[in-house]
C-alpha cells in the first residue's frame, strides 16, 4: 500500500515509515507567527532560555491590528520589533507589508515538500504550494523556537476531486463554500484533504490558496495540491532554498474520496453564524447588508480585485452601503494600482484599506454595530466575530459581494459582467 | 503531578431545546477583543463570553466542575486563550464528541483533559447528564460515573501522546524531556 502525501512528508521528516494514526516528533522548514508574537515571547521567555533555537526558520509578519489601533497593541508590536533584533531574526515583516499567509507565500517561503507551522489557524494556506502546512497554539510556537521540534499526528487524507470548469461568475470561493455547506464544518477535523482532478489542475495558484485556506473551516489539519509548472513557474525567482515536491502514491489509501463536478456549482453564500450553513445564493438574494469586506486572506488577491473591479467600474455603490477593499498585501496592491483596478473601486465609492487583516476579526478598520450586517469574501462568519454579538455576517466570493454592494442587498453576480 | 481521577459538577452547554450546543468556535469561548489580554489569570472572566446563554458562566463556575459540550468545541481560530480562560477558571476537563483540531492540540499541550465521547449526545438527550449532576472520570481508561443519576458511562481514554503531555503536566515539560 502506497502513502498519501501526508504519510510521505512526516515519514521523510520522522526519518522512520510512517502511517495515519502514528505520533511523529519532527522539525519544520519553518515557523510562521503574526502579532501573537508578544504573548509567544511571554511564553518563550518563561521557558528560561536566552536564544531561540533556529532563527533562520522564524517567519514573523505583523498583520492583525496594523498600524497599531491602541496603546496595547502598539505596546505588543514595539516588544516583537525588540525581540526580533535581540535574537536576529531576519525573516520579519513589519506592518506595511501585508497579511501573513500572502506575504509568506510572495517570499517563497512555501516551497513543495516543505512542511511549515504557523501559530494561526489558516496557515492551511500553503498547500496550495504543495506544502504540509498546519496550524499551531501560542505555547507550541514557543516550544518550536525552544527546541526546534514539534509533535504531529499524522492525519488520515479526505481527498476531493474536482472535475470540469467553473460555469461563467463562478469562482473558488464557491466551490469551497459548496464542499463545507455539504459535508459540514468538522468533517476533515484532524485530517488532510487533498484536493485534485482537472478542476483543480485548471486552477490558479490564487484560486488553490481560497480552497486551501478554508480547508480549516472542515476541520483540517492542513491542505493540499499537487504541485505543478504553474506551482514551479511561481517559485522560479523567489524560492528561498531547493525543494523536492512530494506527491500522494497512486495506490495511497483515503478515509475517503469526495468528487465534484465543477461546471454545476451556483454561486454560494455562507450564512449566520457558521461557514457550513451554505446557501445557493439564488435562496438569499435580497437581503440587505450594511458593510461589505473584500479582501482577508481568502480572497485579497490580484484576481479577487480584478473581477470586483470589472463588475465596479463605472458603477455607484448603493448608499445603504460602506465597502472596505483591503488588498492581501503590499505586492497585490500595488498590482492593483497599477491596473488602475483601485481608481475604479474609489470611483464607486468604495474605501480602500492598508494591507492587512482589516475589520476581518473584528479588532478595528470597520468593527459592526448591534443590528448590523456584513457581506464579506473572508473564511468566518461566526457570531460576533466583526464586531458586536448581535451582528450578522454573510460570506461570498468577490464576484458576489460587488454585484452585490451595487444593489445594497446579496445579489447574483451571474451576467454581471 | 499524575492525576487519573477527576470529580466534579457539570455544567451541560444546551439551547434553550436543551440540546447540546454544537460547533462553539473560539469566537464564542474567547472573544476577539480580548486577544489582547497576555495573564492567563485575567482570562477567566469572558470564558463563553459570547455565547448566546453562557455568558454568566465565568461567575457560576467554581473550581473543579467540568463542561460537556456539543461535537466541534473550539472551532475556528488557533488562540490559545479559549482554552487557557478555562484553566484560568479552574474547570478541571472538557467531555465534546469531538474538537476543533487546534483547540484539541492546545488543551492537549497545557496539559489540560479534553476526552472524546460518542455517548455524551445521547445521554444529554435522554436527560442522564443534566447541569449540576456530580461526575467522576478517569481520564485514562475513560470510565466515568454519574454519582448524582447512579449509572456509568464510557469516554475515549486519553491517546499515548496526551496522556503522557498531561502526566508531566504540559508541553514544556514534555518539550525538555525531548531535549
Amino acid at each position: 500500500m502506497g502513502q498519501t502525501f501526508s504519510e510521505k512528508i512526516l515519514s521523510q521528516k520522522a526519518g522512520r515509515e510512517v502511517r495515519a494514526g502514528d505520533v511523529v516528533t519532527i522539525s519544520p522548514d519553518y515557523v510562521l507567527t503574526h502579532d501573537n508574537s508578544a504573548a509567544i515571547i511571554k511564553e518563550f521567555q518563561k521557558l528560561g532560555i536566552q536564544k531561540v533555537r533556529c532563527p533562520q526558520k522564524i517567519v514573523i509578519v505583523l498583520d492583525h491590528v496594523v498600524p497599531a489601533s491602541t496603546e496595547k497593541y502598539a505596546q505588543n508590536h514595539k516588544s516583537i520589533r525588540e525581540f526580533v533584533s535581540a535574537q536576529g531574526i531576519s525573516h520579519f515583516y513589519d506592518v506595511h507589508n501585508g497579511i501573513c499567509h500572502q506575504v509568506f507565500s510572495e517570499e517563497g517561503f512555501a516551497m513543495p515538500g516543505t512542511l511549515v507551522l504557523g501559530a494561526d489557524s489558516h496557515t492551511t494556506s500553503y498547500g496550495a504550494f504543495g506544502v504540509f502546512s498546519a496550524g499551531i497554539g501560542r505555547s507550541e510556537a514557543a516550544s518550536v523556537w525552544a527546541t526546534e521540534k514539534i509533535w504531529l499526528r499524522v492525519p488520515e487524507t479526505l481527498k476531493i476531486v474536482l472535475d470540469g470548469q467553473l460555469p461563467k461568475d463562478v469562482y473558488a470561493k464557491d466551490i469551497i463554500l459548496k464542499i463545507i455547506g455539504d459535508e459540514g464544518a468538522d468533517r476533515a477535523n484532524y485530517r488532510a484533504v487533498e484536493f485534485s482532478g482537472d478542476g483543480a489542475e485548471g486552477m490558479s495558484l490564487a484560486s488553490r490558496l481560497v480552497l486551501a485556506n478554508m480547508a480549516a473551516e472542515m476541520g483540517a489539519k492542513n491542505g493540499y495540491f499537487p504541485p505543478d509548472e504553474k506551482t514551479f513557474d511561481f517559485l522560479k525567482d523567489r524560492a528561498k532554498g531547493i525543494y523536492q515536491p512530494v506527491y500522494s502514491d497512486p495506490d495511497a489509501d483515503y478515509e475517503d474520496i469526495l468528487e465534484y463536478d465543477l461546471s454545476t456549482i451556483e454561486p454560494q453564500v455562507a450564512c449566520p453564524h457558521t461557514v457550513d450553513n451554505v446557501k445557493p445564493v439564488t435562496a438569499v438574494a435580497g437581503t440587505a447588508f450594511h458593510q461589505a469586506v473584500i479582501g482577508t486572506c481568502t480572497n485579497g488577491r490580484f484576481e479577487d480585485l480584478k473581477v470586483t473591479a470589472d463588475i465596479l467600474r463605472g458603477k455607484t455603490v448603493a448608499s445603504s452601503v460602506r465597502v472596505l477593499v483591503i488588498p492581501a498585501s503590499r505586492t497585490e496592491y500595488l498590482k492593483a494600482l497599477h491596473a488602475g483596478f483601485l481608481e475604479d473601486l474609489v470611483r464607486s465609492g468604495c474605501i480602500i484599506l492598508n494591507p492587512g487583516c482589516g475589520p476581518c476579526l473584528g479588532a478595528h478598520q470597520g468593527v459592526l454595530a448591534p443590528g448590523e450586517v456584513a457581506l464579506s469574501t473572508a473564511n468566518r462568519n461566526f457570531r460576533g466575530r466583526m464586531g458586536s454579538r448581535d451582528s450578522e455576517i454573510y460570506l461570498a466570493s468577490p464576484a458576489t459581494v460587488a454585484a452585490s454592494v451595487i444593489q445594497g442587498k446579496i445579489t447574483d453576480p451571474r451576467g454581471s459582467q | 503531578m499524575e492525576r487519573t481521577y477527576f470529580t466534579g459538577k457539570i455544567w451541560v452547554l444546551s439551547d434553550l431545546e436543551g440540546q447540546l450546543i454544537e460547533n462553539i468556535d473560539t469566537d464564542q469561548i474567547y472573544h476577539n477583543a480580548f486577544l489582547h489580554i497576555t495573564e492567563l489569570a485575567k482570562m477567566g472572566e469572558y470564558a463563553l463570553g459570547n455565547l448566546e446563554g453562557w455568558k454568566d458562566f465565568p461567575k457560576k463556575a467554581q473550581p473543579g466542575d467540568m463542561i460537556i459540550t456539543g461535537r466541534n468545541f473550539g472551532a475556528g481560530s488557533s488562540r490559545q486563550q479559549a482554552v487557557d480562560c478555562f484553566l484560568a477558571l479552574q474547570v478541571s476537563l472538557i467531555i465534546a464528541p469531538s474538537f476543533g483540531a487546534i483547540y484539541f492540540r492546545n488543551a492537549v499541550n497545557s496539559g489540560f483533559p479534553v476526552l472524546k465521547s460518542h455517548d455524551v449526545e445521547r445521554l444529554v438527550l435522554e436527560g442522564k447528564l443534566e447541569t449540576g449532576d456530580q461526575i467522576n472520570v478517569n481520564v485514562l481508561s475513560g470510565e466515568c460515573t454519574n454519582v448524582t443519576k447512579d449509572f456509568s458511562f464510557g469516554v475515549l481514554p486519553m491517546s499515548e501522546v496526551q496522556h503522557a503531555i498531561f502526566q508531566v503536566g504540559g508541553l514544556f515539560r514534555y518539550g525538555n524531556e525531548l531535549r
